[in-house]
């Protein structure tokens, strides 16, 4: 099958892109630096929540990408390369936890020799957290995730040009093997960079919740792009509105399953009570926080549970681009609570910051960046697919 | 064997046309029970009559008949009611969950697995109630205004799984008999018996094949599938809550709803499997259960076995990270204590042999995948066991450390659910068509208009 | 030859799924509204050549399933919180997080009841085993592997050959009339049907009554109710004279059974003291066992106003000198061992309760002829009170 065969033309994404994502990037970065510059403890807290955002995504696409291999789902072939170039932030990642690897002494109890040595529970956990094994951890996970991310996007490109179904079947053996690493391996960065946060607390679905999240916010990312270039006719005219339909029904399924993982886990701790585990929720129960806990509640679950229950919703690309814009920030604010009332237990007082904003505007200016780039070399659909033929012919 | 990637599997081998599909599939409620039938029945009603002696025991004698103790409160038969509920989640599983990601191969197996799933609840259901002590005070968990002036406590996840059961099996039953309804207007169509006709007439409520019922048929179906999702996991979740809620080391972990689902599915599909390995055979179904479907159930299998292992480990990481002594112990215990043989069962057949599946000989062999099944049954049994049974006999007082040990009729117990399961599902399979008539031929080659692509999605 | 009877549509059967669909169009491009496909399973982009729009049946999942949730959540709430409170596991009166599981099984409980028999009650309006089409060779073939239209003879379009010709046009393989079933005169009170219903109704309740009274019936725990022991007034053959209630044993005092020594005497032989002080409390149980037992005969102030009416002989007052010289001793005999017309109290009052008694006689007595020193006790009272307790 040629590109001619299956009627897609190639188009440039516009030059603007290029600008406003390296002005964002830009000035984002600056900010920042000048955030670390003043007040380093708060920047690093704050960088911390852009980072596992940008983890997210990118390991979150990688794993709709290799999901879509391992079921062998066709609906999503078509948009396939966009989850791949998301992805492409993962060997990023490497570069960009350096200055959280520099500061962890502002962003983990842990790591002060006072406060473990007062504690026997946090002696007991120095086997596990001590910054030598947590900095080979996190480098190993981005190296290990890097490596499968090569592969997999390695093969799929090649296919553009040879339409070699081998590559198909080899990608569904690499892929199927990522998927158990990525089940481990997502469950321990979210221990290691959320959880020991507040090193006393302990869930073991804490590593189920980070995912939930994850997935949630890499389909949301995939269906806003989605969405944005095939308005402008960058993909394909086959691409409709059933196409949005499914994956507003993905991202409705991972609302309800986030809200399912995060009730699940605060019922128990709820219910049983014990002072260890209570400490967690209480930090996130007092002052302005309890704003924002009932926030996550409304924009992580309920707003988007009813809205997308809509199938007019599902089938309008306008309002899917809204709730997408929607969940991406909804998670970001969720990995906000998430990190920043732990601040407490190294010692810290909250308070907002005008670098919590600086940040995010430096990711995405980043994430365009990479896109622009990697959409100038390659493909905005798997031409060489096999299985793009009946994605493209999909219907309810 | 190389695949097309372009085409996508064909669901029914053999390329038949429609009106065999009737002939395949209601061969079994046509001709008369074989010899092989007689042999399965007289065994299941055998184990049966087994368990009822045992629970006429047990009514007649009291719950002392059981080797349950202080503190051993809850034993085989909560593990049994863990262990029958799980089966029961496969069948929900396959017809609305898999319908909604629009798996269709489900259609060969979505109406068996929907059976399996009524009779194991239905088995299940026993269980908490002899467990009562006095069953016929059951009716107290339904909340009416009775002469005590009181309400049942709604805080309970015991009263929680009162009304998360008695949904299920409701659900269940009108999800299932629903995808009955067009069969049995086929059968009342075609059969010629008088008595026959009568029964079928009757339970197909006079359906008439109309296309102006299709329409909101086939958007009740989806409606059913939406809603039987959401509840298929609220179910195995509350039965973990009767556990995770309470502080018992073991017992008190936040991963307990996810870990039982994905438990539940793995055993589900094991059962479905081994009773479908059986019945392709015997019934002469290759072509429509084919051994794609197989292949693809294994997969299910080793992806639910490989969250359970999952959850396993991470239960034994925070156990440690926690840093909390009894926990430490209790899981400590699982290893090396008393119980260890069960938790060896549990983690060599839920955890260690599913990861065979990974190679594609495995998957591929009939004989292996049966033996596979056996074992992730045995092991799911042995983990609620491991759960319930070494958790409370190893609790945070040493002094009243206590042993369990299963008496006979805690056995025939067991062996009388067993009975009762397949005896209903032999049934079954005798007097119903074990595959949705309707959903085969729609799925069918060529049986769509060709604008739509020849046979394709729902 | 189907003269008499009246035709309720007209059918045609068609080969392929594509044929079908075609068929449906040009039915509906062609004006009919009362018409239908039959298809033994759902044909895909049938509904939009039939000109069917989306199926509204969601709305009563989604209307019946809010109710569902909503009526259980403030059920629970009501009954934890208002009706009868109280606190489980330390958790407050409304504890909504815990109520969270139950209204989610009944949304989807009430939803999915609810859409279901909806749909197949009200939208389809089954069971409807009546319908001219059953029966027919048409439904036959149609249910196997052909696909139908059939064509409505209430359709204001309708035309008996148009339409054939019509169907014809559109490359029908075979064109079926169908008729209105006739109209049978139901014979409710044949006898066959009669001896059928009594058959049915002795066969369930003999099976009703045999399983529910002889199969289906155990004792329940029974050894509660047939315990080896001996109740008290029977027989048994564990003591020689057979009686189950034994005597005590000869010089032994039952608890609480100390005998009175001075039975069925008018005077005791020497002088018994009263073992009780005249408390407030004491005072008061004499109080009410004097009305009780005392008060019908000696008046409620003993004055020997009698309230039975010459029925029995009245007591005689108790402020006689007489009887204001008796020592609480002989007034205790007198209540046990009774005197003239009076009866033993011993078996109705205890003997606590015989001292109280006496102890408020002796208040009825003082209050009947009080000494100087009392006045000015109640002086003092009313002065301390600030009421005046005697006027």
């Amino acid at each position: 099958m040629s590109s001619t065969e299956i009627g897609y033309i190639r188009k440039e994404l516009p030059e603007k892109i290029k600008t406003i994502g390296l002005t964002l990037f830009v000035v984002g970065t600056a900010l920042g630096i000048i955030g670390f510059l003043i007040d380093p403890q708060r920047a690093s807290l704050s960088y911390l929540v852009t980072f596992m955002f940008l983890v997210s995504i990118g390991v979150g696409s990688l794993f709709l990408v290799a999901l879509e291999y391992a079921v062998g789902a066709d609906w999503s072939t078509p948009f396939r390369r966009i989850s791949e170039f998301l992805a492409a932030v993962i060997p990023f990642l490497i570069i960009l936890v350096i200055p959280l690897l520099f500061n962890l002494k502002y962003i983990f109890p842990w790591t002060h020799k006072s406060i473990v040595d007062s504690s026997v529970m946090l002696r007991g956990k120095t086997p596990y957290l001590n910054v030598p094994f947590f900095i080979i951890r996190s480098i190993g996970i981005f190296l290990v995730w890097w490596v499968f991310y090569y592969f997999i996007i390695r093969n799929s490109r090649k296919q553009d040009t040879t339409k070699d179904q081998y590559l198909t079947k080899k990608n569904i053996n690499i892929s199927s093997g990522f998927i158990p690493v990525f089940g481990l391996s997502i469950s321990a960065i979210a221990f290691d960079w959320m959880m020991s946060l507040e090193p006393n607390w302990f869930s073991t679905i804490f590593g189920v919740y980070y995912f939930s999240g994850t997935v949630w916010c890499a389909l949301a990312a995939l269906t806003l792009i989605v969405i944005l270039l095939n308005e402008h006719g960058y993909l394909h005219s086959k691409i409709k509105s059933e196409h949005y339909y499914t994956l507003g029904l993905l991202m409705f399924a991972f609302t309800v399953f986030w809200a399912y993982i995060a009730f699940s886990q605060y019922l128990l701790i709820w219910y049983a009570d014990l002072p260890d585990e209570t400490i967690w929720f209480m930090h996130r129960w007092v002052g302005g926080w309890k704003v924002v806990s009932l926030a996550i509640v409304f924009t992580h679950f309920i707003f988007p549970f009813f809205y997308l229950l809509s199938y007019n919703v599902k089938m309008q690309a306008k309002k899917l681009k809204f709730i997408a814009i929607w969940i991406l920030c909804a998670h970001f604010l969720d990995l906000y609570w998430l990190v920043m009332p732990g601040m407490s237990t190294n010692g810290y007082q909250y308070s907002f910051s005008w670098m919590d904003l600086v940040f995010p505007v430096a990711a995405v200016g980043l994430i365009i960046l990479i896109f622009k780039s990697l959409s100038h070399k390659y493909n905005l659909l798997p031409i060489g697919d096999p299985k793009l033929q009946r994605g493209l012919d999909f219907h309810l | 064997m190389n695949i097309d990637y372009t085409k996508e599997l064909a669901l029914v081998e053999g390329n038949p046309r429609l009106a065999d599909i009737d002939e395949i599939i209601t061969r079994p409620l046509t001709q008369p029970p074989t010899r092989k039938f007689y042999i399965a029945l007289s065994i299941s009603s055998t184990a049966l009559l087994i368990g009822a002696y045992s629970l006429w025991l047990t009514l007649y004698y009291g719950i002392g008949m059981w080797g349950n103790n202080i503190p051993v409160g809850w034993a085989f038969d909560i593990t049994n009611f863990v262990f029958w509920i799980g089966i029961g989640h496969a069948g929900t599983l396959i017809s609305a969950i898999l319908f909604l990601l629009r798996q269709r191969w489900r259609t060969g197996i979505a109406r068996f697995a929907e059976g399996m799933t009524i009779f194991a609840v239905m088995t299940a259901g026993i269980f908490p109630v002899i467990h009562l002590g006095r069953p016929w005070l059951a009716g107290y968990l339904i909340p009416y205004p009775n002469q005590h002036l009181l309400w049942p406590n709604f805080v309970s996840p015991l009263l929680w799984d009162v009304f998360a059961v008695s949904t299920y099996f409701t659900v269940s039953l009108m999800f299932w008999y629903m995808g009955l309804i067009p069969d049995f207007a086929i059968l009342r169509d075609k059969t010629v018996d008088k008595i026959k006709k009568t029964i079928y007439s009757i339970f197909s409520l006079g359906w008439r094949h109309s296309n102006r019922h299709w329409r909101h048929y086939e958007k009740t179906y989806m409606i059913m599938a939406g809603l039987a999702t959401p509840l298929v996991l609220s179910v195995h979740t509350i039965v973990s809550f009767d556990f995770a809620v309470s502080l018992i080391p073991g017992w008190h972990t936040t991963i307990f709803p996810p870990y039982f689902v994905a438990g539940a599915i793995y055993s589900g599909f094991a059962m479905v499997m081994t009773v479908l390995i059986f019945v392709r055979k015997v019934f002469d179904m290759e072509n429509i259960i084919t051994l794609n479907h197989l292949e693809r159930m294994a997969k299910v299998m080793l992806l639910t076995g490989s969250l359970v292992a999952y959850a396993y480990l991470m239960e034994f990481f925070i156990a440690w990270y926690s840093q909390v002594p009894a926990e430490q112990y209790d899981f400590w215990a699982r290893v090396v204590g008393p119980y260890r043989w069960a938790w060896y069962f549990m983690i060599s057949c839920n955890a260690l042999i599913p990861q065979l599946i990974w190679f594609k000989k495995v998957r591929r062999s009939v004989v292996v995948l049966f033996v596979i099944s056996i074992c992730a049954n045995i092991g799911m049994w042995f983990e609620r066991f491991v759960i319930i049974v070494q958790s409370l006999s190893r609790d945070y007082l040493p002094s009243s450390w206590h042993m369990f040990t299963p008496t006979l009729v805690d056995f025939g117990v067991l062996t009388g659910s067993f009975g009762l399961f397949f005896t209903l599902v032999l049934l079954f399979a005798k007097t119903m068509p074990v595959i949705s008539i309707v959903e085969t031929k729609s799925v069918l080659e060529g049986s769509q208009p060709s604008v739509h692509g020849g046979s394709h999605h729902e | 030859m189907n003269e008499n009877k009246v035709l309720h549509s007209v059918a045609a059967l068609f080969d392929t799924p594509d044929k079908i669909i075609n068929a449906a169009r040009k039915v509906k491009d062609a004006g009919y509204t009362m018409f239908d496909v039959n298809t033994s399973y759902p044909v895909h982009g049938m509904d939009k050549a039939m000109g069917l729009g989306q199926s509204k049946i969601g709305y009563v999942t989604l209307f019946f399933g809010f109710a569902g949730a909503v009526f259980i959540f403030l059920f629970m709430g009501w009954s934890m919180a208002i009706n009868y409170p109280y606190i489980v596991g330390g958790k407050p009166f409304f504890p909504y997080q815990a109520f969270i599981p139950i209204t989610f099984e009944v949304t989807v409980l009430c939803g999915s009841i609810a859409t279901v028999v909806g749909m197949l009650a009200v939208f389809f309006n089954l069971p409807f085993l009546s319908h001219p089409i059953h029966d027919s060779n048409y439904i036959k073939e149609v249910s196997v592997d052909k696909f139908g239209v059939v064509i409505e003879a209430e359709d204001p379009l309708f035309d008996k050959n148009k339409v054939v010709e019509f169907l014809k046009n559109l490359g029908a393989g075979k064109i079926e009339f169908i008729y209105e079933p006739e109209k049978q005169a139901i014979k409710i009170l044949q006898p066959k049907f009669i001896v059928f219903l009594a058959v049915v109704a002795a066969l369930t309740s003999f099976s009703t009554y045999f399983t529910l009274n002889k199969l289906m019936y155990i004792v329940p725990f029974n050894w509660m109710d047939n315990q080896k022991k001996s109740n008290p007034q029977s027989e048994t053959n564990f003591f020689y004279d057979g009686y189950a209630m034994r005597t005590p044993v000869e010089g032994t005092v039952a608890r609480g059974f100390m005998p009175y020594p001075f039975h069925e005497q008018a005077l005791p032989s020497e002088p018994l003291a009263n073992p009780t002080l005249p408390t407030k409390q004491i005072l008061k149980i004499g109080q009410e066992k004097f009305l009780t037992f005392c008060s019908p005969c000696h008046g409620n102030y003993a004055e020997g106003v009698s309230r039975l009416m010459g029925q029995f002989p009245p007591g005689p007052t108790l402020h006689s000198a007489k009887i204001i010289g008796y020592s609480d001793g002989m007034i205790y005999n007198i209540i046990t061992n009774g005197q003239n017309a009076m009866p033993s109290y011993a078996y109705q009052i205890p003997r606590e309760q015989r001292w109280a008694i006496i102890d408020y006689i002796r208040v009825l007595q003082r209050a009947q002829n009080p000494k100087p020193s009392d006045f000015q006790a109640i002086k003092e009272l009313n002065k301390e009170s600030g009421k005046n307790v005697v006027n």
